[in-house]
């Protein structure tokens, strides 16, 4: 089970603090981006709440794991021991090109 | 996400599958690096998704300024070196870890030159339709 409780890291380079930051702005730009794709709308009507709804869950998946990310980083830090969050890269990397994607197809489509 | 249980030293340190897979062999680095090399990825996806942002701005706010087919233009190039740039800042994050892990030197980043290259293009297309106009 992982620790419910902090693990106090001894990091004075604030890694956690920063890495879960970095997370945080990268879930800003996805609902930034998500918000621009809602002027596409009047131009090309519904299809276009499917991009709105894949960078809205991508925002949400990392608001939801953050406070897990920052435990986990903290407890590495502690013990000197983290696995790399391979999935998290993943993902993040597979919404932003399915963003990408979906977005030429809308604009060819049109 | 790879929360680590809480195991005496001496026991080996868990691992995901997927870690397993694609991070075979080596030994764990530095966290701090570990961390470094995951912020260093989120940096290049927030430059992906300003380039994705980019293209939906072109072709949803400049209906006036560009001719159908420069828009067009102009927004594919965008999103697809947004997609680009998201794909190789995972496999980047990837050889970077696998470098660490292996203690050898980092490979070079092949996603600048594709970004200057690319910046470079849009913005010499801009330039002949600004000048074309």
């Amino acid at each position: 089970m992982p620790a419910r409780t902090l693990s106090p890291h001894q990091d004075p380079g604030l890694q956690p603090e920063r890495t879960t930051l970095a997370w945080g702005r990268t879930m800003m730009a996805l609902i930034t981006v998500s918000a621009i794709f809602l002027r596409w709308l009047p131009l090309h009507g519904l299809p276009i709440l499917a991009l709105f709804a894949v960078a809205v869950t991508a925002a949400g998946a990392i608001y939801f794991t953050q406070r897990r990310r920052y435990r986990a980083s903290s407890h590495g830090i502690a013990t000197e021991r983290l696995g790399a969050d391979v999935a998290a890269v993943l993902w993040t990397s597979l919404a932003c090109v399915t963003l990408g994607g979906l977005g030429i197809a809308v604009v060819l489509a049109s | 996400m790879n929360v680590p249980s809480d195991q005496s030293p001496e026991q080996p340190f868990r691992r995901s599958r997927l870690a397993e897979r694609l991070l075979p062999g080596g030994s764990e680095p530095d966290p701090r690096f570990t961390l470094a090399n995951e912020r260093t990825f989120l940096a290049w996806i927030r430059t992906a998704m300003a380039l994705l942002a980019g293209g939906i701005a072109i072709e949803a706010f400049t209906a006036d300024l560009f001719i159908e087919p420069v828009r067009q233009g102009i927004a594919i190039l965008l999103l697809g070196l947004g997609m680009l740039l998201s794909a190789g800042a995972a496999v980047r994050w990837l050889r970077v870890e696998r470098s660490m892990r292996n203690k050898a030197p980092l490979p070079l980043p092949l996603i600048i030159p594709l970004l200057a290259g690319a910046g470079a293009l849009a913005a010499a297309v801009v330039l002949v339709v600004i000048l074309l106009d």
